[in-house]
């Protein structure tokens, strides 16, 4: 008898085992735990696929926008726009879907797209997070050349400890202190090496104006001592120094120009990064999780 | 009572197999990845194993199948990173060296021969790898191709027995190469002499008529006491073109060197059938 | 020994500090090379242009190379190299134009006062100096700042 039993709880076990106690590695339960695990290793591309495989089974908002959130820092904005735009109305998350939509759109520099989103849909349907999305919205007239919205409008939206910082962006965008190339022109033609320093290279001015007047200089004494061929030498090498040098100068102001832009685009980059585009810090890795 | 503990025992060795099998089957799902060349899904199984078994069994195997899947994606700081967790996970002084062996295979593969050579010198130094000696040698040889040293590369395969077929050819390519320090020197001496050692013969020769041209105009304007188009010629004609003479011949020398070493790197890489890092 | 050890694995660890980012891309097999690279230059003396004005500029420039640019050493801190940028600017826009930006390119080759404040730099460490900058159109203008390493 004892035996008996022996054997049919053996053949029991092993039949019933299987489906009871097999550990299911792609139940959606461990999906998620293991993406969530992959999320807050910052392991961001992995966490977007395994949180996909479960987004038609369980098809929480949550989830959606931790997608979202992982394509976003993986810089792929297109992908994380698409996952933010199909959180349902009624999710905690919509809000910050919408904002988060300005910021992935703000990051790819489509900044006419931004300002449609923020007019068509952003206006009508976010709650909280106006301001913010505001902020964004006048941040990305100082990256395109469409003229700036007023002074008073620009910077209604932002805190006053922000607006010494703002204005002086608002300042540099209205009337940025670029150099014109014509003007470089015109003085290199007047006095060599001096449309040079006037867009911001002085060193360069000086060394064309020495080329320019040394290779004249020889032209000059190579006539007076008769060595005519040489002279004329000389005369078609400070000809070709002088033209390249009035040249230079305008192309050296339109350098100086993109120049400054650059380090102006920047350095508002740079404040908005240390901004975190004006979007909140979400918890979702904090040990209470 | 006794039937009963038996019973229990019975139960609870089907659930711990069972549930162990489970985890093999997700190594193995992870492994057959990699043998398809699908790196970066068998490193996420491989993570997804490490992150659900907790009994550390599977710490040591995981972590080297995810540092191997970096190697083969040229992912060589991440490869180390996970050869370096496996070796922590190591069971015992061979997993330990295996580990290690690794780690130093991928330091000799992207050029950073000095940690690999440094390693070695850990593991030879180490009393429980005695037994390992041909191994070590084996791999320092391999550094020293990797680090350019042909000769030492040469003389530590000569070690091995079974290993003279890559001596006889680290030393075949030490012969061939030029000397970048003796191409330089002898044209110091005579303009072009470098380049013409190294086979650039036309180079050679237009060096040497350029240096001979602006050298004798140089003293035919000292001789005829005009100083100043003889500082100017020697200035912007001679000595540029005595500047360049010497470095045509160092850089052909050095160019003529890596096309030899990449010939010798290729059949290696491509035709050697032993071990490679 | 056994500290010798550990300071390996802690150095070996803090190598791979940014691991995540490796695999924000997926990525597959590499091609890894055993080989060593090439980094010397190795002049285009191909002519590729169909214009009688290109074919003169590029055989002057063929020349110049072949019997004294080859010869007289790496005098040059830019790339593409003076001879080079005169090449490419009479491509891309006219010989006129080409040699007036040739001549300022040529006036900023004298001047080494602070060039490593103004020019990013290509890998072998010269300074990069397009022809694109100075073709007057702003649209081609890329400013790259200064200390960035160029790919090209």
């Amino acid at each position: 008898m004892k035996t008996f039993i022996l054997i049919l709880f053996l053949i029991l076990s092993i039949n019933i085992r299987p489906q009871d106690n097999q550990f299911n590695f792609n139940s959606p339960d461990n999906i998620r735990r293991f993406a969530d695990f992959l999320f807050c290793d910052r392991d961001y591309l992995r966490a977007a696929l395994e949180y996909e495989r479960i987004l038609g089974i369980s098809g929480d908002d949550t989830l959606r926008f931790k997608i979202g959130l992982s394509y976003s820092c993986t810089g792929k904005y297109d992908y994380a726009i698409k996952n933010f735009s199909g959180i349902n109305y009624t999710s905690f998350y919509y809000d910050n879907s919408k904002l988060e939509i300005l910021k992935s759109n703000f990051l790819m520099n489509n900044f006419a797209g931004l300002r449609t989103y923020y007019r068509n849909t952003f206006l009508k349907k976010v709650k909280n997070f106006r301001e913010e999305g505001k902020k964004l919205f006048n941040f990305s007239y100082l990256f395109t050349d469409e003229p700036l919205p007023e002074e008073d409008e620009f910077l209604s939206p932002f805190e006053m400890n922000e607006r010494e910082q703002l204005t002086a962006f608002y300042n540099w965008k209205n009337d940025p202190p670029y150099k014109s190339g014509a003007i470089a022109g015109i003085m290199s033609a007047v006095i060599p090496g001096s449309g040079k320093m006037y867009a911001g290279e002085v060193s360069d001015g000086i060394v064309a104006l020495l080329v320019t007047g040394v290779a004249a200089f020889f032209a000059y004494d190579n006539f007076r001592a008769g060595h005519t061929t040489r002279a004329w030498i000389f005369t078609g090498l400070t000809a070709f120094f002088y033209g390249g040098n009035v040249y230079g100068s305008v192309a050296a102001a339109q350098v100086h120009n993109a120049k400054i832009k650059f380090e102006y685009n920047e350095s508002v980059k740079q404040y908005l990064e240390e901004n975190n585009y004006y979007s909140p810090e979400y918890d979702f890795c904090s040990e209470n999780d | 009572m006794k039937t009963i503990n038996i019973l229990v025992l019975i139960f609870l060795f089907s659930t711990a197999a069972f549930t162990q099998s489970s985890f093999d089957d997700q190594f193995k799902l992870a492994q057959k990845l990699y043998s398809e060349e699908q790196y970066f899904d068998a490193v996420t199984e491989a993570k997804r194993l490490l992150f659900f078994e907790e009994s550390g069994k599977y710490y040591f195997d995981a972590y080297n199948l995810i540092a191997r899947s970096y190697k083969q994606g040229a992912k060589f700081s991440d490869a180390i990173r996970y050869f370096t967790l496996a070796e922590m996970n190591s069971h015992s002084s061979e997993e330990l060296y295996r580990s290690r062996i690794e780690i130093i295979r991928v330091n000799i593969l992207r050029r950073t021969t000095s940690r690999a050579f440094k390693l070695l010198d850990s593991l030879q130094a180490d009393k429980r790898f005695n037994n390992k000696n041909n191994e070590l040698t084996y791999w320092r040889g391999w550094a020293y191709i990797f680090a350019d040293e042909w000769d030492k590369a040469s003389s530590e395969f000569a070690k091995i027995d079974s290993r003279q077929e890559l001596s006889s050819l680290a030393k075949n390519v030490d012969n061939k190469l030029y000397s970048v320090s003796f191409a330089k020197t002898i044209s110091y001496f005579i303009p072009g002499a470098g380049q013409i050692y190294t086979g650039e013969y036309i180079s050679g020769l237009l060096s040497l008529g350029w240096n001979v041209l602006w050298g004798y105009l140089t003293i035919k304007a000292f001789v005829g006491e005009r100083i100043f188009d003889g500082v100017v010629i020697t200035n912007f004609l001679w000595l540029r073109f005595y500047r360049g003479n010497l470095q045509n011949a160092e850089n052909f020398a050095i160019e003529k060197n890596i096309i030899i070493s990449n010939k010798a790197l290729r059949y290696l890489q491509n035709e050697y059938e032993g071990l490679k890092p | 020994m056994i500290k010798a050890v550990y300071i390996f694995i802690f150095i070996n660890l803090l190598a791979g500090i940014a691991f995540p980012q490796t695999d924000w891309v997926k990525w597959g097999k590499a091609d890894i090379k055993y080989e060593k690279p090439d980094n010397f230059r190795h002049r285009d003396y191909s002519f590729e242009s169909e214009n009688v004005s290109g074919l003169v500029v590029k055989s002057a420039a063929n020349a110049y190379w072949y019997f004294f640019s080859e010869l007289d050493g790496d005098n040059c801190p830019f790339r593409p190299s003076c001879s080079a940028f005169f090449v490419e600017a009479s491509k891309e826009t006219n010989i006129v134009q080409g040699a007036l930006m040739f001549f300022d390119r040529f006036t900023r080759d004298f001047n080494l006062y602070k060039r490593y404040k103004r020019y990013p730099r290509v890998k072998d460490g010269h300074y990069y100096d397009p022809v694109a900058m100075y073709k007057l159109d702003k649209n081609e203008i890329n400013y790259i700042p200064p200390g960035v390493v160029v790919n090209k």
